[in-house]
């Protein structure tokens, strides 16, 4: 019995040493080089996607041939639901990375603490597109991806449904939201299927309703940010008709529940147009803009700006690498997956090439004229916090019978102190 | 196993270890020990030093700070923070579903994982089957199992599915006030009560069967057998799981993260995730640490109370 | 309680106990399933306990976007690195708070007991900034280091400790008479009657690595040290959507070869937990 325990004992040790090893083998190495040696650069992304990252590699080593100081550029993939949060943690700790990508609804947080270092402006980029990322005339951001929001049409489950393509009512002058809401009705009572997803939405991300009450002509906060937009007239009038169409109409996805239009499960999505990726060839499709609301035409963007952190310690290096990455021939490369805000490339034919999906037509009418003429959605300083209190505050709204103006007063009562300070 | 029985007092005397006190140099044999009892601790009591105590100090440093990460700013603001969790009129809602997920769970899961014990400790073939299957949640990983309950729990999702069939109209779970609570709450036990079950069963096993047979012999019943036998007699075992189980409800984050983040209307924001948020979210790292001490100080004064209690209630430390 | 039941109480016993597996099985087997659907056909309503046709794609995908199965070698190799530090790390400890007497003996044990009070979100970001101090971080040190020698060691001390307590000391004596020293007698007496209380250790804190999710986030940012948790929440297209087919395939990549060993090694390690000092 002894011998066996010692057999025992023996295999316990070898199997830590295994271990020990294993551990020295992946644990170890890496010294992240911040000597004033060659210089070592770290991009903070948040898509792994490999196409994505070969074209990103693909500049970096382009840059690195006519820069040999630049030892490396390592592209840091954080996982995109808490992006910004362990981007501030490593900052926390004193590891800020040198580059990185920012989402819009942090721009104006990053943009007016100074945590970004200014970078070249070029007039090529259209101005509506800086705006979110410039301060004092100073641009600290270059904004990479500018993706207007449009509509994903299943013409299948339309025709299915017996009801006529926005391709139809666009030629009538017809294609708006009450039409959109009596469609969806109709789909779901016919097929079963959903009618209309704002995608990404969710009962979460509110901020993407812009694209819905833009179309009312209101906002969740005044261009100044200090006065609260959501108990105003256009407002509450928007959210009554989208409440309608949820609870009454059943023409919208309702709460805790999912449709995934590419899976074929909506009729019609709002969207960006770089989801076309998702789409497969199981039904035909169409992309159209956005459906007038009652003051008429509007276009909604979404945003990414790569920016240089302020605490990198290779600061210089960094902003070389980012003018480079973000220079027209660059940036050209780049619009193959984030659509360019520049005037040079933003024509039909120069979009068409990097975008095989979609037809010239399509890219004239969405996104061309997305691009020019769209707002962003809301942001403000202290975002996040907003964020979370309008989301909570909203939450009363997503049930049948709530009181909308008593629902958006409420969510206006408890953003006051931020929208103030 | 009656050795396990023995009481406290014996290893706070310990074994006698002074029967050989003649006139030594230093090294004497009970110094020589003291230094071998410090060495066994030793790596234990640094790396709580280390990876504990000084973090914790550093957090009550930053609690009387203003800590801005994006400006990198960090100045003091005395007692600032303290006065603003005062009157943080979040904080009450906070504590109340902290409290909520907390008693929930534990009352939830020790009662349920003393139940599955009670039955699978039955004489009947098949019970490792069982066990295995009631055990299975624990092994699987928190994100995948809270991912998997997320799709299970949605309005068209399985579960209203399932209710339909036997004609129940189910709510929307993770969506409305009255359930989301519930729900975070039914995941999390389902998840682990495998682990508590199955130190219930090594504890019913432990009991001795004679006792039962003089019971009955006195005519006992099957309830008042289990309230005045089993329940005793498992109490250490309850203690220790209730202690396991209340400090791990308190630090509950990936699974209100993934399921509901924080709502509807606040619902499930308990502590850690709403300090989470304040940190990590608002970037107060500052606040968030103070609602760290709170947390420290919440779980501390639960822990002392558990742990006098034991003298009140568990049998073999009377 | 375990006394000769009826045919009648049997039959009912199945019966309970085949209704409460549900909410335990289910999960599970959803999970299972669903990553061979397409992902049109995962919110089928009602949803389908067979896949129509299943189909291997999101399993491919599961290793083509990530490099999945460095990231399951990382999980794997932490996990076990870690419970074995925490097996050396507790029963010492737990042995030396037992069986040894030394000046400030209580005080200590109390100090060590602070661990098992913190949760870790409360010192991440102090943690975080000594990692970075040491050269640390995109490690990982922090998610071995952590675990075998702070806060959630503790618990495993605790349990030690427990369960030396209990040890009838005679066994020892007889060992000192023959002339061994303190570490002799933790290591070829104490240790090997501790078996069932390091495989109950053993466990927990192999789930407990296996689960981490918050430190990992924090820590690590690049995908080929990405453990399995945080790699689940990875799948998702360029946009930020999820694939849901795809991430179930890979959730169940995680779960299905735990569950498979725990049903071969359940047997032993019940038991083992039947004769441990935790009841």
């Amino acid at each position: 019995m002894n011998t066996q325990r010692q057999q025992r004992t023996r295999k316990f040790a070898a199997l830590a040493a295994t271990g020990l090893l294993a551990l020295t083998a992946c644990g170890g190495g890496d010294g992240s080089g911040s000597d004033d040696g060659p210089v070592t650069l770290r991009m903070t992304v948040w898509s792994g996607a490999p196409e994505h990252l070969k074209l990103l590699n693909g500049i970096a080593d382009t840059y690195r041939k006519t820069h040999p100081e630049v030892k490396s550029i390592k592209f840091d993939v954080l996982p995109v639901e808490n992006y910004t949060e362990t981007l501030t943690t490593q900052m926390a700790g004193g590891k800020a990375p040198d580059l990185a990508w920012i989402f819009e609804n942090s721009a104006l947080d990053f943009v007016s603490s100074g945590a970004l270092k200014e970078v070249k402006d070029d007039p090529d980029v259209l101005p509506a597109a800086k705006k979110i990322w410039q301060q004092d005339g100073k641009l600290y951001a270059y904004p990479f991806s500018t993706s207007p929001f449009g509509v994903f049409v299943n013409l299948d489950m339309l025709k299915k449904a017996g009801q006529p393509s926005p391709a139809e009512l666009i030629k009538q002058g017809k294609w708006n939201w009450d039409e959109v809401d009596r469609i969806g009705a109709a789909v779901h009572t016919k097929t079963g299927k959903t009618g209309m997803v704002i995608r990404d939405f969710d009962y979460k991300a509110w901020d993407n309703l812009a694209t819905y009450w833009d179309g009312w002509g209101a906002q969740a906060w005044s261009a100044d940010g200090k006065t609260c937009g959501f108990d105003k007239p256009q407002m509450v009038a928007a959210m009554t008709s989208l409440h309608k169409a949820i609870f009454d109409d059943e023409a919208m996805l309702a709460p805790g529940t999912t449709a995934d239009f590419f899976a074929g499960e909506s009729a019609m999505t709002v969207t960006q147009m770089s989801r076309a990726s998702l789409l497969t060839d199981k039904f035909k499709w169409d992309f159209v803009p956005l459906p007038e609301g009652p003051e008429g035409k509007y276009a909604v963007i979404g945003q990414a700006g790569i920016a240089v952190l302020a605490k990198s310690k290779h600061a210089d290096a960094a902003a070389g690498f980012q003018a480079f990455m973000t220079n027209k021939e660059n940036s050209a490369k780049l619009g193959a997956y984030f659509p360019q805000a520049r005037s040079s490339q933003l024509n039909a034919a120069t979009l068409a090439k990097s975008n095989a999906k979609l037809s010239e037509k399509q890219l004239a009418d969405v996104v061309i004229d997305g691009i020019k003429n769209g707002k962003v959605k809301p942001v403000h300083i202290g975002q996040a916090e907003i964020y979370a209190a309008v989301r909570s505050g909203l939450d009363a709204l997503w049930k049948p019978n709530a009181d909308v103006q008593k629902v958006l007063t409420g969510v206006c009562n408890s953003i006051k102190p931020q929208l103030e300070q | 196993m009656k050795t396990l029985d023995r009481p406290r007092s014996t290893a706070a005397t310990g074994p006698p270890e002074d029967g050989t006190r003649a006139a030594q140099p230093f090294w004497t044999s009970r110094r020589r020990d003291q230094l071998a009892g410090y060495l066994f601790i030793a790596p234990q009591l640094i790396g709580t030093v280390v990876f504990v105590l000084i973090p914790l100090g550093l957090v009550v440093w930053y609690s009387f700070h203003e800590w801005n990460v994006l400006a990198g700013t960090f100045h003091s603001v005395g007692t600032d923070n303290y006065h603003k969790l005062l009157d943080d009129p979040k904080l009450p809602g906070v504590l109340r579903a902290t409290a909520y997920f907390s008693v929930g769970l534990v009352v939830l899961n020790l009662s349920l994982a003393l139940a599955l014990a009670v039955l699978l400790n039955q004489k009947l073939r098949g019970s490792v089957v069982f066990r295995t299957l009631f055990f299975s949640p624990v092994v699987v990983s928190l994100v995948a199992w809270t991912i998997v309950w997320g799709f299970l729990l949605q309005k068209n999702g399985g579960i209203n599915a399932g209710l339909d069939l036997i004609g129940v109209h189910g709510p929307n779970w993770l969506r409305s006030e009255g359930t989301s609570m519930l729900s975070a709450v039914v995941v999390q036990c389902f998840k682990n009560v495998g682990l508590n079950m199955v130190l219930f069963l090594a504890a019913l096993q432990g009991v001795p069967r004679e006792l039962y047979e003089a019971a009955t012999v006195d005519g006992a019943g099957r309830w008042r057998q289990f309230w005045r036998i089993t329940v005793p007699l498992i109490s250490p075992t309850i203690l220790l799981t209730s202690i396991i189980t209340v400090v791990g409800s308190l630090q509950v984050f990936a699974q209100i993260a993934v399921l509901t983040q924080g709502g509807p209307s606040g619902s499930t924001t308990v502590l850690v995730y709403y300090l989470y948020q304040q940190a990590f979210t608002f970037h107060h790292f500052g606040y968030g640490a103070t609602l760290s001490v709170l947390l420290f100080l919440i779980v501390l004064v639960l822990t002392v109370i558990q742990w006098q209690m034991r003298k009140k209630w568990v049998f073999h430390e009377s | 309680m375990s006394r000769k039941l009826s045919t009648r109480a049997k039959l009912l016993l199945y019966g309970i106990l085949l209704v409460l597996c549900v909410p335990f099985v289910f999960p599970t087997w959803w999970m299972a399933t669903s990553s061979l659907k397409p992902a049109a056909d995962i919110f089928a309503f009602p949803p389908k306990l067979f896949p129509d046709n299943p189909r291997l794609d999101a399993y491919r995908k599961v290793f083509e976007l990530q490099p999945f199965g460095h990231q399951y070698f990382n999980s794997m190799y932490i996990a076990v690195v870690v419970t074995l530090g925490t097996l050396a790390v507790s029963s010492l400890a737990g042995y030396g708070f037992a069986r040894i007497r030394f000046p400030g003996q209580n005080i200590l044990f109390l100090v060590v007991l602070t661990g098992l009070l913190i949760p870790s979100e409360v010192t991440i970001v102090p943690l975080f900034q000594m990692f970075h101090d040491w050269g640390m971080i995109d490690t990982h040190w922090p998610l071995i280091l952590v675990p075998v020698l702070g806060a959630p060691s503790v618990l495993a001390t605790f349990i030690m400790r427990q369960f030396f307590i209990a040890l009838p000391h005679e066994l020892e004596e007889a060992a000192r008479m023959d002339g061994l020293g303190r570490f002799a007698i933790y290591w070829r007496i104490a240790l090997p009657l501790a078996r069932p209380a390091l495989s109950a250790v053993a466990i927990f804190t192999f789930l407990h690595s296996w689960n981490l999710y918050l430190e990992p986030i924090v820590y690590l940012s690049t995908p080929d040290m990405f453990t399995l948790p945080q790699a689940l929440t990875q799948y998702v297209d360029a946009y930020g959507g999820p694939m849901w087919n795809v991430q179930l395939a890979a959730a169940s990549l995680t779960a299905l070869p735990v569950v498979a060993v725990f049903v071969f090694a359940q047997r032993q390690f019940v038991e083992g937990l039947a004769h441990t000092g935790l009841k």
